[in-house]
């Protein structure tokens, strides 16, 4: 076996703190990342990027985001379509009025104010806990998303309502908009998922991540090592809604060049929760793993009738997806709550041993 | 192996009440720096709810708790935590998603410095802070002898494990109390022998003053400088384990005598 982890010793706490502390590990993802960086704009096709890459890239922030605060920090949350909602309605405000910002530094600022908004609403997440959570956060679905309809400040008084993202450029290439190429829209959205999946790792293996988990596993016993509840459970809020947010405005303004509030209601909020739970609550690599599963499910149902040669009614594709959707949700809620990455942990480890038992 | 120092805990006249039922009442002793005291009982005495007013879980109605000459009223458990007041619980209380080095870690939480921006990029203080830190974990898992489970989630431990995982978090504080509430219920022999070493090591080797509870009485009369018993929420006896065997009121109410 080439991949084998006996024997890789480290010498240093820091070599073994490290992200990935097994060279064959560290060496796949530097590979990866290059080919996601390089390869796929001069190979894949404008449809694999523009309908599939793009989208399940965003996606995955979106589902780090909600994983902070649910699979981290154990803070149940319907609230992310909202959020994003933010990101988008916001990063679309401050583009179009501080027009001499550069749209790199736009979004980030977007998904700041969505942190805020996230703050208040993770307010009452000290004194309720669970389902009567997740009900509050449904309360900031539905509220913000009326407000954003509602109020058209937030669309400079479009008379749509829906407003087109407005035309941004990065190094001299058009990144949002209907009329940028699909190679740079994608890159820009995989600038922010490196980054972002990077920060999201760090935070895990710090202090502020074993403050999250230490929240989620026990808040008595947390409190008693010196964790204060409160500001742990509001980071962990703003951290996420920050993701959201971002996620948000990329979607708006990358994926589907306007900004309008269907993009973002509940079914989204569930939609992100599905790609967490079935990728992997309390993981990174689950987060990724789930938002591609989710997404391109319906995909394959879509297509796979096709390729041999039969053909199913697309009513009747739907009906199989929901089925479908409902049967793995409640598979992986039961056999394994620690979704898609802790199967591939665990074939890892099978895989190391095999043949043999043990 | 008495060795009295100053007082490093002094309780006084505490009352504690639900409702109606009288948890404590008008408790009061002192915890001398480096000794390691004994709090015993019958069931429903009251003695976890005198840690819990220690460690600022429970606020009494009545009376005074004094920690280093500081006087403190209404204080969280966070706060405890920050005075150097750690502990462990009857019944586990681990992070169960977390293996067992990052539960340690968890016990330096307030040591650490680094700012957000430092932790999520993983550099300056956010990476040597982890380092440093690691260090001082390592060694406290050395003290207990758990290196060979670091990495594994303490959910998977046995129990006996679990207990000394808990008792690693708590030390990781470097605290000045320890207040370890039975901290050999439900172990076998061996396990019980490891934990007394570990806590008389504990006591000897990094000075750390513990206040116990135990209803093992040759655990207790043999680890602890000085026994206090109570019973129905009152204070019935405190002394060396000596004085307080030979208490009538002791042996009526909890100790009863041997009919052999």
């Amino acid at each position: 076996m080439l991949y084998r982890e006996a024997g890789q010793y480290k010498t240093s706490y820091s070599a073994d703190q490290a992200m990935l502390t097994i060279p064959l590990d560290r060496w796949f993802v530097f590979a990866l990342t290059a080919f996601a960086i390089i390869g796929v704009p001069l190979l894949a096709s404008e449809y694999l990027m523009g309908s599939i890459l793009i989208p399940v890239l965003i996606l995955s922030i979106a589902a780090l985001g909600l994983n902070i605060l649910t699979g981290y920090c154990g803070q149940l949350s319907l609230g992310t379509g909202a959020f994003m909602a933010a990101g988008a309605y916001l990063a679309y405000k401050i583009a179009t009025n501080i027009v001499w910002l550069p749209i790199w530094v736009v979004i980030p600022l977007a998904g700041l104010c969505a942190a805020a908004i996230g703050i208040a609403f993770g307010l009452p997440s000290l004194r309720i806990k669970g389902f009567y959570l997740a009900v509050a956060t449904l309360a900031a679905q539905f509220f913000l998303l009326w407000l954003f309809v509602k109020v058209p400040w937030f669309v400079n008084d479009s008379i749509s309502g829906v407003p087109p993202a407005p035309p941004r450029s990065v190094f001299g290439f058009q990144v949002t908009g209907a009329a940028a190429g699909n190679e740079a829209k994608y890159l820009f959205v995989l600038a922010f998922v490196i980054a972002l999946a990077w920060i999201a790792r760090n935070l895990a293996r710090s202090r502020i991540g074993r403050s999250w988990m230490a929240i989620r596993d026990m808040d008595i016993a947390a409190e008693l090592v010196g964790i204060r509840p409160l500001p742990t459970k509001l980071s962990a809020f703003a951290i996420s809604s920050f993701f959201c947010g971002v996620a948000g405005a990329l979607w708006a303004l990358c994926y589907i060049n306007s900004v309008e509030p269907t993009a973002f209601d509940i079914n989204r909020s569930f939609q992100v929760l599905f790609m967490v739970i079935v990728g992997g609550l309390g993981s990174v690599l689950g987060s990724f793993l789930g938002a591609a599963f989710i997404f391109l499910l319906p995909i394959l149902l879509n297509s796979a009738p096709g390729w041999i040669g039969y053909s199913v009614a697309s009513d009747t594709i739907t009906h199989i997806e929901f089925m479908l959707f409902g049967v793995l949700i409640i598979f992986f809620l039961i056999v394994e709550p620690h979704g898609l990455a802790r199967l591939w942990q665990i074939a890892k480890e099978k895989l190391r041993l095999w043949p043999f038992p043990y | 192996m008495s060795r009295p120092g100053d007082i490093l805990l002094s309780v006084k006249d505490i009352s504690l009440r639900f409702g109606g039922v009288r948890a404590l009442t008008d408790v009061s002793f002192d915890i001398h720096e480096g000794e390691i005291f004994a709090i015993i009982g019958p069931n429903g005495a009251g003695k976890s709810s005198m840690l819990n007013c220690i460690n600022g879980f429970y606020h009494p109605q009545d009376g005074t708790i004094t920690f280093k000459g500081e006087e403190r009223r209404q204080m969280r458990p966070h706060e405890a935590a920050a005075q150097g007041i750690s502990r462990t619980f009857q019944n586990i209380a681990l992070f169960k998603g977390m293996t067992t080095l990052e539960n340690v870690m968890t016990g330096r939480m307030l040591k650490m410095r680094a700012s957000f921006v430092e932790q999520a990029f993983y550099m300056l203080r956010g990476r040597q802070e982890e380092i440093a830190h690691r260090e001082k974990v390592e060694e406290v898992i050395d003290f207990l002898e758990i290196q060979s489970i670091r990495k594994t989630p303490v959910g998977r431990l046995p129990y006996g494990l679990q207990k000394r995982v808990e008792l690693a978090r708590a030390l990781a504080a470097e605290p000045q109390l320890l207040l370890l509430d039975e901290p050999m219920a439900g172990m076998n022999v061996e396990e019980k022998e490891d934990m007394c070493r570990f806590v008389l090591s504990t006591n000897h080797e990094l000075g750390t003053t513990i206040a116990l509870i135990e209803h093992d009485m040759g655990v207790v009369m043999d680890l602890s400088d000085r026994v206090v018993v109570l019973d129905y929420g009152k204070k019935l006896a405190e002394g060396t384990p000596d004085e307080v065997r030979g208490n009538q009121d002791v042996i009526d109410a909890y100790l009863g005598v041997s009919h052999d």
